[in-house]
C-alpha cells in the first residue's frame, strides 16, 4: 500500500517536469508569434476592429431583438394573466350569510391553483351585499364574505401577505334594480388579481 | 354671523300671564293624539310695507307652513273665514272668537307688521278660540331679511305654550348623499332649507354623526381606498383621520361630552365595538365576540349601549352596559333588526325591522317591552335617528327607485320627504343635530 503511494508520487513528479520544459517552449513561440502580427500587418487591426464592431452592431441588434421577443412575449404572456386573472367569477351568498357554497369553493379552488403558479400576484376581494337590510350592518356583512373567501384561499396554502380583502356593503351594486334577480347578483365577492407592486 | 343676527332682533313678551304655568298638556307623541286645529288669518299691515311685497299673505303662509312640520297642527283654510277680516283686529276685544270656534279653530293666530324702510317689526299673538283667551305673544324688531327667524322663534313660542316644549327648527339633519360610486356629506335645516355640503372627496364618504355640540361630524370615507374615519369641523372645514386600521373604521356614536366616540373596527377580522378617547387616542375594546356586532348608540345618560349583533344566528339589538359588560338581547319577533338608536328621555330605542320582506321602522321599550311599528308604508324604512327632543325620527326611505331622507313625527304620522339637494340623486344614513342656537 504504501510502496504505492510512493511510485505514484514520483510519476506525477516526473510528468510535472516534462510539462514544463513543454509549457515553457511554447510560450516562447506564441510571445515571437504575437510580436511578429503586430510589426507585419497593421491593416489586420481595421479589419478585425471592423469585424469586431460589425459583429458588434450584430451582436447589439441580435441583443435586441433577443430583448424584443422576450419583452414581446412577457407583455403576451402578462395579457394573457390579466385576462385570466380579470376573467375570475364572483362567488355568490346567501342572503345575511357569508358562509362559502360549492360553487364558491370551486371558483376559489381555481383561483389558488392560479396564484400558486403565478406567486407576483396577488388579489383584493372585495365583499358586496344586495341594498335590503341597514347600510352599516351590510358593510360588516361584505367584510365577512371577504374574509371568508380570504380564509379559504389562505387554507388552499395562498400566503396571507398576498390576499386583501375591503368591504363595500351595498353601496356598489352591480345592478342597480330593487328584485330577487339583482339581489342574488350583488350579493358577491369580486377578485381584483393584480401583479404585485 | 348668527350671533348678530340674534341681537339685531329683540323682542318684547307681549302681556298676559305664563300660560305653562300648572297646565296639563295634550300627549302630543301618542298615536291618538288629534292636531291642534288652528287659524292663520293674513297680518295686518299697520303702514310703510314697500309696494309689490305682500308680506300680509307671507306671514301668515310661512306660520302656516313652520307648523304644519311639526305635524301638531291642523291648519284651517282661509276660504273657511267667517270673521270679516277687514274689520277685525289683532288683539282680543277686537277678535269676534264664536266665528273661529264655529269653523272648528280652536286656536288662532293673528299678527301684525310694519317697516320703515329700515326696521321690520312684526307682533304676534296667540289665542285659545274657544276659551276666547290670550295665551302668549310676542313683537320683535330686525331687518327685513330676518323676517323668516322672526316666524321660527314665534313657531318656537307657541310649541312652548302649547306643548310645555319648543321645537327643534334649529336643528339640522346631516346625511350621505350619492351620485353613481360617489357620494358626499350634506346638511339641511330642519325644515328642509339652507342645504350646505361638509366634504368634497369625490370618493364613497358615509355614515355622517353629529358632535354633541354639533361643531363636528365623524364619517367614514374611503378616499384613500380603504374605509377609514375622519372628523370635520363644520365651521372651519378642517378634517382630520382618527381611524384608519385594517378593515371597517365606522363612527357610530359620541359620549355626551364630546370626548369619546363609539367606533366599529374590524382590524382582527371581526367587527367589535370599539370606545375610542378623542384626546389621548386611548382605544378600548368593548366587545368581544365571534359575531358581527355594529352600530353603537350611547343612551342619553351614557350608561348603556345599544348595539347589533348576530351572535343568536340573526341580527338582533341587543343592549350592555356602556363597559361592554352583561349585554342582553332587546328583539326577538322578526330574523333582521338593526340600526337602533336610543330616544333622547331614553325610553325607546329606535330600529330597523324586516317585515313581509320589507324594512320598516319599529321602536321597543329597551326591555323588549311595547314593540310599535312606526312605517308602513312601501318604501319603508332604513337607519333612525331621532331629533333631540324626541319627538321625531328622520330615516332613508326608497321611493321611485332611489333613497331619500323622510321624517315622522314619533307617534308614526306626518311623514315627509326632505327636499333633494343638486349633485346628487339618492340621500341615506341621516343623524340629527342637537339644537344649534341658529338664530
Amino acid at each position: 500500500m504504501k510502496k504505492n503511494s510512493i511510485m505514484v508520487g514520483l510519476l506525477v513528479l516526473a510528468c510535472s517536469f516534462s510539462l514544463m520544459f513543454v509549457s515553457g517552449c511554447a510560450t516562447d513561440q506564441a510571445v515571437t508569434t504575437e510580436t511578429g502580427v503586430i510589426k507585419s500587418d497593421a491593416t489586420m487591426d481595421q479589419i478585425l476592429a471592423a469585424e469586431t464592431a460589425k459583429s458588434k452592431a450584430e451582436i447589439a441588434a441580435m441583443r435586441k431583438a433577443a430583448a424584443d421577443k422576450a419583452a414581446a412575449d412577457k407583455a403576451k404572456e402578462q395579457e394573457r394573466l390579466l385576462a385570466e386573472a380579470s376573467a375570475v367569477k364572483n362567488i355568490h351568498f346567501a342572503f345575511d350569510r357569508y358562509d362559502l357554497n360549492a360553487e364558491a369553493r370551486n371558483i376559489l379552488g381555481g383561483l389558488a391553483d392560479w396564484l400558486s403558479k403565478q406567486s407576483a400576484w396577488v388579489v383584493t376581494i372585495e365583499g358586496h351585499c344586495d341594498e335590503r337590510g341597514t347600510a352599516e350592518y351590510n358593510m360588516a356583512l361584505g367584510e365577512r364574505r371577504a374574509e371568508a373567501a380570504a380564509a379559504y384561499l389562505s387554507s388552499l396554502g395562498i400566503p396571507k401577505d398576498r390576499i386583501a380583502t375591503i368591504s363595500y356593503g351595498e353601496e356598489r351594486p352591480l345592478d342597480p334594480r330593487s328584485n330577487e334577480e339583482a339581489w342574488a347578483k350583488n350579493r358577491r365577492g369580486h377578485f381584483v388579481v393584480v401583479p404585485k407592486k | 354671523m348668527r350671533k348678530a343676527m340674534s341681537v339685531l332682533i329683540s323682542l318684547v313678551v307681549l302681556w298676559g300671564s305664563s300660560p305653562a304655568c300648572g297646565k296639563v298638556y295634550i300627549d302630543i307623541n301618542s298615536p291618538a293624539f288629534q292636531k291642534f286645529p288652528v287659524a292663520i288669518p293674513t297680518f295686518k299691515d299697520t303702514g310703510g310695507t314697500k309696494p309689490g311685497e305682500n308680506l300680509s299673505v307671507w306671514f301668515a303662509e310661512q306660520l302656516s307652513q313652520t307648523l304644519n312640520l311639526t305635524g301638531f297642527f291642523k291648519i284651517i283654510s282661509r276660504d273657511a273665514f267667517l270673521e270679516n277680516q277687514d274689520s277685525a283686529g289683532i288683539t282680543r276685544e277686537e277678535i269676534d272668537f264664536p266665528s273661529w270656534s264655529a269653523i272648528g279653530s280652536d286656536f288662532l293666530i293673528k299678527g301684525g307688521f310694519s317697516y320703515d324702510g329700515k326696521t321690520l317689526a312684526a307682533e304676534f299673538r296667540l289665542f285659545d278660540a274657544i276659551e276666547g283667551k290670550f295665551v302668549t305673544g310676542k313683537k320683535y324688531w330686525g331687518k327685513s331679511a330676518e323676517k323668516k327667524i322672526m316666524v321660527l322663534k314665534f313657531a318656537d313660542e307657541i310649541l312652548l305654550a302649547l306643548t310645555g316644549r319648543g321645537g327643534v327648527f334649529d336643528t339640522k339633519i346631516a346625511f350621505a348623499g350619492k351620485e353613481g360610486n360617489r357620494s358626499e356629506i350634506y346638511t339641511l335645516n330642519f325644515d328642509g332649507s339652507d342645504p350646505v355640503r361638509i366634504t368634497a372627496f369625490n370618493s364613497l364618504t358615509l355614515f355622517p354623526r353629529w358632535s354633541p355640540d354639533g361643531s363636528r361630524i365623524a364619517f367614514t370615507s374611503y378616499k384613500d381606498g380603504n374605509p377609514d374615519c375622519y372628523i370635520t369641523d363644520v365651521a372651519s372645514g378642517r378634517t382630520q383621520k382618527i381611524s384608519a386600521f385594517r378593515g371597517l373604521n365606522l363612527p357610530a356614536s359620541w359620549s355626551l361630552d364630546g370626548t369619546k366616540l363609539l367606533l366599529v373596527l374590524s382590524k382582527d377580522g371581526n367587527e367589535e365595538i370599539y370606545l375610542k378617547h378623542l384626546d389621548s387616542g386611548k382605544l378600548e375594546r368593548l366587545t368581544d365576540n365571534r359575531a358581527i356586532d355594529v352600530s353603537p348608540s350611547w343612551s342619553t345618560d351614557g350608561k348603556k349601549i345599544t348595539f347589533v349583533s348576530n351572535r343568536s344566528g340573526s341580527p338582533q339589538i341587543f343592549v350592555m352596559d356602556s363597559d361592554g359588560k352583561n349585554a342582553r338581547r332587546v328583539t326577538f319577533e322578526g330574523s333582521y333588526n338593526t340600526s337602533p338608536s336610543w330616544s333622547p328621555d331614553g325610553t325607546r330605542i329606535a330600529y330597523e325591522g324586516s317585515t313581509n320582506g320589507c324594512f320598516q321602522i319599529f321602536s321597543i321599550g329597551e326591555d323588549g317591552s311595547n314593540l310599535v311599528q312606526l312605517t308602513f308604508e312601501a318604501g319603508g324604512g332604513e337607519s333612525p335617528s331621532w331629533s333631540p327632543d324626541g319627538r321625531y325620527l328622520a330615516f332613508s326611505s326608497k321611493r321611485n327607485g332611489r333613497e331619500r331622507v323622510c321624517v315622522i313625527n314619533a307617534n308614526g304620522l306626518n311623514l315627509r320627504a326632505l327636499p333633494d339637494i343638486p349633485g346628487a340623486n339618492s340621500f341615506t344614513n341621516p343623524s340629527w343635530s342637537r339644537r344649534l342656537n341658529l338664530y
